[in-house]
């Protein structure tokens, strides 16, 4: 007993006192205080190469700085990269986006992917983004301040783009799936816009959304419109909030659409082939803001306003289902959906799928509903009228069915 | 080195056979200052000598005086009897107002009564004696449980006067079947001790156990808890208490109603009881007295809270030096910041905080409890403050040692409380050497040392081993009280033992 306990105290200094002298048995040991933290990585075509560059810090109160290198690979100019930041160890688990130059990515935007899937120091949750209308690095540069650095620039975005409904940050993870699974994906794009300077400590650009790309056979092929981002968002369920406006006669009516919900049912004909897909889009909105004379409190008026918001809204769902369909891919997972809702009809569906998708007929209907005008001579119900009917309503929806 | 040894020939053990006389006896008690000897007139008559023996302070003088002097020498009671022999007689059926008498024809037997606040009539004539119980009631009242605090249930604690105790045992449990068996413990100092079960409820088998281990002991004397504790565990190398140790006589009573073996010794103000197992250490009294919901979010408070004062150091270390990327990215660069001007590594830097709070704990502890609070609040305000702004170390270490430090007091136990902490050290070193492989490894034979562990044949992590999963709900959460509870099925106790008769 005495032995081990000598023993036992004996391993511990030696491991105690090997640590002082930083030779630790496991070779992963990194002293925090030397580590420079990369929080964005850009890569950008330059020539027959790649330019890559990396943003991070050493600690919360330390100023961030950039790096660059180029090299005939991804991976080859990251290696040098990583030996740059002077006295600090560079990693790379904590990136949370990387920038894709609109250049490169119309090349090839596979490496990239596969750096990030393979290198063991990153993670697939790492947002990828394609940058419009100029290189990643420049944008990167642009958004960088003394106060406000450029990832918490871009982590502010990821954040509140799904609120606004105007796109959302996919992941490698996402992106390396969809390519998997539909051969195809959808990529959030960025532009760097010049404005001016609220405050001194900002950067020179700003960022905002540009929509989405589509990425086939490891390049960018297409870019989509706003509408056709609405409704990709719309048939994805990346959908969360938006502000819509509606153009009435003698106003214009802003509503924030808070709920927007697909329904998507196959129809198979009686040779078991795929007729027809049916969209039914559902739809609440509250009004936020009135420009113009409209009593919101009139039930025509109320009308015209959730039928402009239907149309506006089922046609970007059919934009983009359109859309889809030009290119012939499939990054909807409109195959996945069918084969989740019938998946014995689908399985004997005589005709391939890639041969039925193109021409498939897709019936968009959508259902608005104004919820609250937020008008004073329109004051919500709280006599508890309205919770006391609900079975009546129940009924009557029963009975119209 | 001492030179010489023990005076020989040495004095009459207990046991000794030898014929009673006063003058023996007084041999035997030679060299004792409280040792007093005195002669008696039997009846008031000169000629009638008796010897009145007792040891000053284990007895009470006017106990002595009122109840064996005063009627002994009164001639209207004594005056007529001339026989020594019927005095004897006389003396053993009543006659003085002591409840306890006894004749004793062995030294052995009378020097035992003397130690144990008898007094004794010595008739050098006859060769007798006979001896009566007139106990000193110097001795600590029943009062709160100082170590272990009460919020709402029963305040008696046990004293260091065994007779007292096994009293709250019986009016807790008022049942015939509570049986109290008497062991002398200590081959010097003999130690009374008492083996506290339910016939007919409690496993004999755990009973037979428990008093063949009391037998076994071969201490001197049994003056501390450690001797009890160490010779009566199944394994006493292991640092996890295995014995259930309190000084609240509810708790002791609860265990026993469970089926539990309770063991009591003159002189420690404790009450031991075995099986012990992890979860038992897990479970405070109050778990019973408040609500059942409340309580059971309690237990598993407590039980995060082993894992908290286990790991969180470990984890800290493993995380800081080898796994920085399972770190958030703004916690990152704020540990980045703080540790940029700390001069040490971490792991000196872990280690040294866990040594300052074991001593501000120990001084705190070995202090005048007012000195004592007071050193270790200041001790953990100033001296951790002073260290993050003298940069000793950085302040993320000082929450996390904090944190793993207060969720270790939250610990019903103390020795239980005390075996994790020496556990923390082993995991940090651990997590020094191999980081989070380290920190598995390491908490892989923590477990296995545990799951291996038994307490009289009761599985020590039953019921989350040994148990094949089943009764964990009982472990973790407490039933209401208007359910019928169950019983320890790990315990084996039988169907008998009702208070009914």
């Amino acid at each position: 007993m005495k032995k081990a306990i000598c023993a036992l105290l004996a391993v511990g200094l030696a491991l105690t006192a090997t640590s002082c002298s930083g030779l630790t048995l496991f070779s992963n040991y990194r002293r925090l205080e030397n580590i420079e933290l990369v929080r964005t990585v850009t890569a950008d075509r330059d020539g027959d190469g790649v330019n890559v560059s990396v943003y991070g810090t050493a600690g919360e109160q330390s100023e961030a700085r950039m790096y660059e290198r180029s090299g005939p690979s991804v991976g080859v100019a990251m290696g040098k990269l990583i030996l740059m930041p002077l006295g600090r160890e560079a990693i790379l688990s904590h990136t949370e986006t990387m920038l894709i130059g609109e250049e490169l990515a119309e090349i090839s935007i596979r490496e990239c992917l596969d750096y990030v899937e393979r290198f063991s120091e990153m993670r697939l949750d790492t947002g990828i983004l394609i940058v419009r209308d100029g290189t990643a690095r420049d944008l990167l540069a642009g958004l960088s301040g003394s106060d406000t650095p450029a990832s918490d620039t871009i982590a502010g975005l990821s954040l509140n783009i799904a609120k606004v409904g105007e796109g959302y940050f996919f992941t490698a993870r996402e992106i390396a799936s969809s390519m998997a699974d539909n051969g195809c994906a959808l990529i959030q794009c960025v532009r760097g816009v010049k404005e001016e300077k609220l405050f001194e400590a900002r950067g020179d650009l700003n960022l905002e959304p540009a929509g989405f790309a589509v990425v086939k056979d490891g390049a960018v092929c297409q870019y989509l419109t706003d509408e056709e981002t609405l409704g990709v968002i719309l048939l994805l369920g990346k959908y969360k909030s938006r502000n819509v406006d509606l153009a009435l006669p003698d106003a214009a009516v802003t509503v924030s659409v808070d709920l927007a919900e697909t329904d998507m049912k196959p129809v198979f004909d009686q040779d078991g082939r795929l007729a027809e897909l049916r969209v039914k889009l559902s739809l609440r909105a509250n009004v936020i803001n009135i420009a113009g004379e409209a009593d919101i409190t009139d039930e025509a008026v109320r009308r015209e306003c959730e039928r402009e918001l239907t149309e506006i809204m089922t046609g970007a769902v059919r934009a983009a289902v359109r859309r889809s369909q030009e290119l012939k891919l499939d990054y909807l997972d409109l195959e996945g959906v069918i084969r989740r809702s019938s998946p014995l009809k689908f399985e004997d569906m005589p005709d391939a799928w890639e041969d039925v998708f193109p021409d498939l007929p897709v019936t968009v209907e959508g259902s608005g509903v104004l919820a609250r005008t937020y008008d004073i001579a329109d004051p919500p119900e709280l006599s508890g009228k309205e919770d006391k009917n609900p079975w009546e309503k129940l009924i009557e929806s029963l009975k119209g069915s | 080195m001492l030179k010489g040894k023990a005076k020989t020939p040495a004095p009459p053990e207990p046991e000794s056979g030898a014929p009673v006389s006063a003058a023996a006896l007084e041999t035997v008690f030679e060299g004792c200052y409280d040792f007093e000897a005195r002669d008696v007139h039997i009846g008031g008559d000169t000629a009638r000598l008796a010897r009145l023996c007792f040891i000053d302070g284990l007895v009470s003088g006017s106990d002595v005086a009122e109840q064996v002097i005063r009627p002994l020498t009164d001639p209207k009671r004594f005056g007529a009897v001339t026989d020594i022999k019927a005095v004897v007689s006389m003396l053993l059926g009543g006659s003085v107002y002591v409840y306890t008498a006894k004749r004793r024809d062995k030294l052995g037997e009378l020097a035992g009564d003397l130690l144990n606040g008898f007094c004794a009539l010595v008739f050098d004539g006859e060769k007798t004696a006979v001896t009566f119980e007139v106990k000193s009631p110097q001795r600590r009242s029943v009062d709160a449980p100082k170590e272990e605090k009460v919020i709402k249930g029963a305040k008696d604690a046990f004293v260091e006067t065994m007779k007292i105790n096994t009293t709250l045992v019986r009016r807790k449990v008022r049942n015939a079947h509570l049986k109290i068996k008497e062991f002398h413990l200590g081959q010097r100092a003999d130690t009374a001790a008492a083996l506290i079960y339910i016939d007919g409820f409690t496993n004999e088998g755990i009973v037979a156990e428990a008093s063949r281990r009391l037998e076994r002991i071969r201490a001197e004397g049994v003056l501390t808890s450690a001797v009890i504790e160490e010779n009566i565990v199944d394994n006493y190398r292991s640092p996890f208490p295995q014995v259930i140790s309190t000084e609240r006589s509810d708790k002791f009573c609860m265990n026993l109603l469970e089926g539990r073996v309770g063991i009591l010794v003159d002189g420690l103000p404790l009450g031991f009881l075995v099986p012990g197992t992890f979860s038992q250490f897990m479970k405070v009294p109050e778990d019973h007295s408040g609500h059942f919901i409340v309580a059971s979010a309690l237990t598993l408070l407590r039980y995060l809270a082993v894992f908290l004062t286990l790991l969180a150091p470990a984890f800290y270390v493993a995380v800081a030096m080898y796994h920085q990327e399972m770190i958030p990215t703004r916690l990152m660069q704020s540990m980045i910041e703080a540790r940029s001007s700390v001069p040490f590594p971490t792991a000196v830097e872990v280690i040294l905080m866990l040594l300052a709070f074991e001593l501000l704990q120990e001084a705190g502890i070995r202090l005048p409890s007012p000195i004592g609070e007071t050193v270790s609040i200041i001790g953990a305000l100033i001296v951790g403050q002073s260290a993050v702004e003298a940069s000793v170390v950085s302040p993320v270490v000082v929450v996390v040692i904090a944190l793993a430090g207060i969720a270790g007091y939250t610990m019903p136990n103390q020795d239980m409380g005390s075996a994790l902490r020496l556990c923390r050290f082993l995991l940090v070193l651990a997590a020094i050497a191999l980081g989070m492989f380290g920190v598995a490894t390491a908490s892989a034979i923590l477990v296995y040392h545990l799951a291996s562990l038994e307490s009289y044949g009761v599985p020590y992590m039953s019921p989350f081993a040994g148990s094949e999963g089943r009764h964990l709900s009982r472990a973790l959460f407490r039933r209401s009280m208007t359910v019928k509870r169950d019983r320890e099925p790990e315990l084996k106790t039988g169907g008998g033992g009702e208070a009914k008769l």
